[in-house]
């Protein structure tokens, strides 16, 4: 019988054997899987036990940070912004209801603490999570400053630095407070404007006259034009049979190319975009950066591509068959985020070099120790130095003589483009301004749009344009810890 | 070193073990560094130094590592259910303590189990009347009907004290019949079978099973019951063919079962598909297996895991019984469960080990009877709580809240230590026997 007793022991034991690795496919192979169900309550549950990470922005200011509390004894953590409104879209929020979005969900690996084999050896060592900071390149004053212009209005500001690609400000117009998500995430939701969209990333605006900035670029890229070459202007220019007339339906007889950016001629300017055709065009607006995601450390669904856009698809720069005319005007579905539009006027500003803009400085634990830090990269190079100081030297008679008088800085050289973008009703528009300054040696790069307006680029977006420029040219380093 | 002293040995460390997960448990809770219930702790060590007092005094040639072995199942058990609800842990130390009588009970009145050879058919009426009377009489909870009410709010579990009971009459009944079924006189179906006379209480336990499956609502006992027949008829005939149809039977009628009562239906489904109704049919399950996901590979430790809702209620449903499995994986990991699921090898280990050493048939088939029925009902759970098998209400040995469950397993390693004392005793006598040479 003892033959029979080993071989049921071994049939029992082989049993077991099947429940280990049963047991080890739920606990280490489907382990991932089912933490990230929607229904898990534990997922909802340890959120509230990790003691998230501050983001604290360029003047150390404490946008976003974890406060304690005690329920019947446990430890737990909710998330408090100080600043309520303040970058609301661009800090983002993180609740077990509503998801996370912008910075929040961008950088949850650094601030839930889960980077690294760090993450591995604190629950071997049954230490509680505690993230790292996120320091920004984001300066509160600068911020600040664009979303009191935009207070009351619906719009967008967008502050980067040319040289390093350091996003100084991303105001978007209408915002919300982030500490009333949890709360009352409903009405937020159903207010006017929709307050939680990040329009300076994630809005798509016609770009108007912004973009004969890319269209002078193309021009004298192709060597067939230069700042002084002549045009004379009828005051109407036609394309396959259709008229295409300057602003107000002004005439402005001979005159060169930089008369042509400072007036903002429609005529010539399609004249060059019809002599330069789609193709090299749409070369100039590939090395811009159009027609593909803007590479920006924010969620990539808070990020919208710039481009031309047909049934709500974006097409490719450099077709042939295109009225490339009309889209050196800005116009034929060309859709653009005020992002899209910084970066131009930053590359420009940066001797034709495109650097890719960042929010995150770098990560931090409390300790001290840098887990991540982001250094400045260069995306392409959009144009030669020549080209692009001849670019801004254009820019800068915008300002100084044409339609951007009023983004002006007394003392200052100020680079710039206007633009008015018609809507379909003729009373309103949306105003744009580009620019940079100070032009010799620029530090502070900007797009403004200003929605639904009576007023022009000139009239509405430049004044802000020029305002944040001057707060951004002030700001001094912060020393000390930060604080709310 | 004597057996004994090789026992204590391993006690102390085994004791500490539920000790250091009551106190760690507690500090959880409190969430600072904490003794725990040191009381019951105490009070529980007592009970295993008293049982192991008792064995040096009436048993000291018995096995000395199942002693250890229960002692750890028990302490972890003890420390899980004070983690999931302090007043649940406090009932099972008294639990522990009768079981601790039973088994202190069985070592000193019954110092030789042969006896029980021969009231075989009482014992085995006796087995079928306690199922009877449940199925009668009992109460239905969580639609099993497993309980019969004692008054006062209590319920007992005759199941469980059937199960030892049948376990000891088909170890009786087998022994007087292994000849006859071992040796096939005819030949039906293409296959070599013995007299259909021999072979009729297999089918009667085969329908009685499935009987079971209906009236009691409970796959896990039908399961238990049935697998550990088949396991002892193999032990006494030593033919894989009867297992082999006796499962096919099982699976055949499960099946037909399946597909006719519409109860027992919800229930496969919802093993077999527990996604499709995480609210509802498969809630249970789908919470357990978020428990086993959260625990991952280590856990976070005794009273660390968010198995209890700041409410106090578990998570999971049947958490302190049906899925204290879960807990363990949940607090301690793939590996502490591992740990759990090794203990349960070692016990079987010890308990075959016993019955290989027992010197006559009815031993033999005893000691295997009773440890392939621990061992089996550990296996059902668990596979209930990994899904490999549809989800029973079968306890888990030693760890499960339950005084009825408690008290028969205790009973069950108390037999075992009788036949394993008696074995190498008559070894020793026969050795003292033999002539000088």
């Amino acid at each position: 019988m003892n033959r029979s007793i080993r071989a049921l022991y071994l049939t029992l034991a082989v049993g077991f054997a099947v429940l280990v690795v049963m047991l080890g496919y739920w606990q280490v192979v489907a382990a991932g899987e089912l933490d990230e169900r929607a229904d898990n309550p534990y997922r909802l549950e340890q959120q509230r036990l990790v003691d998230r990470g501050r983001i604290i922005s360029a003047d150390k200011i404490i946008l976003a940070e974890s406060v304690m509390y005690r329920e019947k004894g446990k430890k737990y953590y909710r998330r408090y912004y100080p600043q309520g409104s303040l970058a609301a879209q661009v800090v983002g929020y993180a609740t077990p209801q509503q998801g996370a979005t912008g910075l929040e969900q961008q950088y949850n690996r650094y601030l839930a603490g889960s980077y690294g084999t760090g993450a591995i050896l604190d629950r071997l060592r049954q230490e509680t999570k505690d993230g790292a900071d996120i320091r920004l390149t984001l300066d509160t004053r600068v911020q600040k400053t664009a979303e009191a212009l935009l207070s009351g209005r619906r719009g967008a500001v967008v502050a980067i630095e040319p040289k390093t690609g350091k996003v100084l400000a991303l105001a978007s117009s209408p915002a919300f407070d982030l500490n009333e998500v949890s709360s009352d995430f409903a009405s937020i939701r159903k207010q006017d404007g929709a307050p939680l969209l990040n329009r300076s990333t994630g809005g798509l605006y016609p770009p108007g006259s912004t973009f004969k900035v890319v269209t002078a670029t193309a021009a004298l890229d192709n060597g067939k034009w230069s700042a002084s070459s002549t045009f004379d202007d009828k005051g109407v220019y036609v394309v396959d049979g259709k008229p295409i007339y300057n602003s107000g339906k002004a005439k402005y007889g001979l005159h060169n190319l930089t008369d042509a950016l400072t007036f903002s001629i429609n005529t010539t300017f399609a004249q060059i975009g019809d002599q330069l055709g789609g193709r090299k065009l749409g070369r100039e607006m590939n090395r811009f950066g159009f027609a593909r995601p803007t590479e920006i450390d924010l969620p990539s669904g808070e990020v919208a591509v710039s481009g031309r856009y047909r049934a709500g698809k974006i097409l490719p720069n450099d077709q042939r068959d295109e009225d490339s005319a009309r889209i050196a005007i800005g116009q034929e579905n060309l859709q653009v985020t005020p992002l899209q539009m910084a970066m131009v006027a930053g590359a420009v500003a940066n001797g034709g070099r495109m650097m890719r803009p960042y929010l995150m400085r770098r990560a931090i634990t409390r300790d001290g120790v840098v887990v991540k830090q982001q250094r400045p990269e260069e995306i392409d190079s959009v144009a030669s130095a020549y080209v692009a100081s001849e670019v801004g030297r254009m820019m800068q008679s915008v300002v100084s003589e044409g339609t951007g008088t009023e983004a002006g800085l007394s003392g200052l050289s100020v680079a710039g483009k206007t633009g008015t973008a018609e809507t379909g009703d003729p009373e309103r528009n949306q105003a744009w301004f580009i620019g940079y300054a100070p032009a010799e040696d620029p530090q502070v790069a900007v797009a403004v749009v200003i929605e639904d307006t009576s007023g022009t680029g000139g009239t509405e977006a430049a004044p802000v344009a020029g305002e944040v420029m001057r707060t951004a040219l002030s700001i001094d380093p912060v020393p000390g810890e930060p604080t709310t | 070193m004597s057996l004994r002293s090789r026992e204590l040995g391993f006690l102390v460390p085994a004791l500490l073990l539920g000790m250091l997960g009551l106190a760690a448990g507690a500090s959880a809770r409190a969430d600072e560094l904490q003794a725990g219930p040191w009381q019951t702790a105490l009070g529980v060590a007592m009970v295993f130094v008293v049982m192991h007092a008792v064995l040096r005094l009436r048993a000291p040639l018995s096995d000395p590592y199942l002693v250890p072995i229960l002692a750890a199942l028990t302490g972890i058990g003890l420390a899980m259910l004070y983690r999931i609800d302090p007043g649940l842990a406090g009932d099972q130390a008294i639990w522990v303590t009768l079981g601790g009588i039973a088994f202190c009970a069985v070592i000193v009145f019954m110092p030789d189990h042969r006896v029980l050879e021969r009231y075989r058919y009482v014992i085995g009426l006796t087995a079928v009347l306690l199922l009877v009377a449940t199925m009668v009489f009992g109460t239905e909870v969580n639609g099993s009907r497993l309980w019969i009410s004692i008054g006062g709010g209590q319920r007992v579990q005759l199941g469980e004290l059937a199960k030892v009971l049948m376990v000891i009459f088909l170890a009786g009944y087998l022994r007087e019949k292994r000849e006859v079924l071992a040796i096939p006189t005819q030949r039906r179906f293409g296959l070599n079978l013995p007299a259909l006379r021999h072979l009729a209480p297999i089918l009667v336990f085969w329908g009685a099973a499935l009987a079971a499956v209906v009236v009691l609502n409970d796959f896990g006992t039908a399961l238990l019951f049935f697998g550990v027949f088949l396991a002892m008829l193999y032990l006494a005939t030593g033919r894989a063919l009867y297992v082999g149809l006796g499962i096919g039977l099982f699976v055949a009628g499960s099946l037909f079962i399946w597909a006719t009562v519409p109860r027992i239906g919800v229930r496969v489904d919802s093993w077999l598909h527990p996604f499709d109704d995480v609210q509802g049919t498969g809630y249970q399950m789908v919470q357990s297996l978020y428990a086993l996901a959260d625990g991952g590979v280590v856990g976070p430790g005794f009273g660390r895991a968010l198995l209890v809702t700041e409410g106090g209620n578990p998570r999971i449903p049947a958490l302190e019984t049906d899925f204290i499995f879960s807990a363990v994986s949940n607090d301690l990991g793939y590996v502490g469960a591992i740990g759990v699921m090794l203990l349960y090898v070692l016990l079987m280990a010890r308990g075959f080990a016993i019955a290989t050493a027992a010197r006559d048939g009815f031993s033999k088939l005893l000691a295997g009877g009773l440890t392939a029925v621990v061992g089996l009902q550990a296996f059902i759970i668990i596979g209930g709580v990994v899904r490999l098998v549809p989800l029973t209400g079968v306890t888990l040995p030693f760890m499960s809240y339950g005084g009825s469950s408690v008290v028969v397993n205790f009973g069950i390693a108390a037999l075992l230590l009788v036949i394993s004392n008696r074995s190498r005793q008559g070894l020793v006598e026969a050795v003292r026997g033999a002539p000088a040479t």
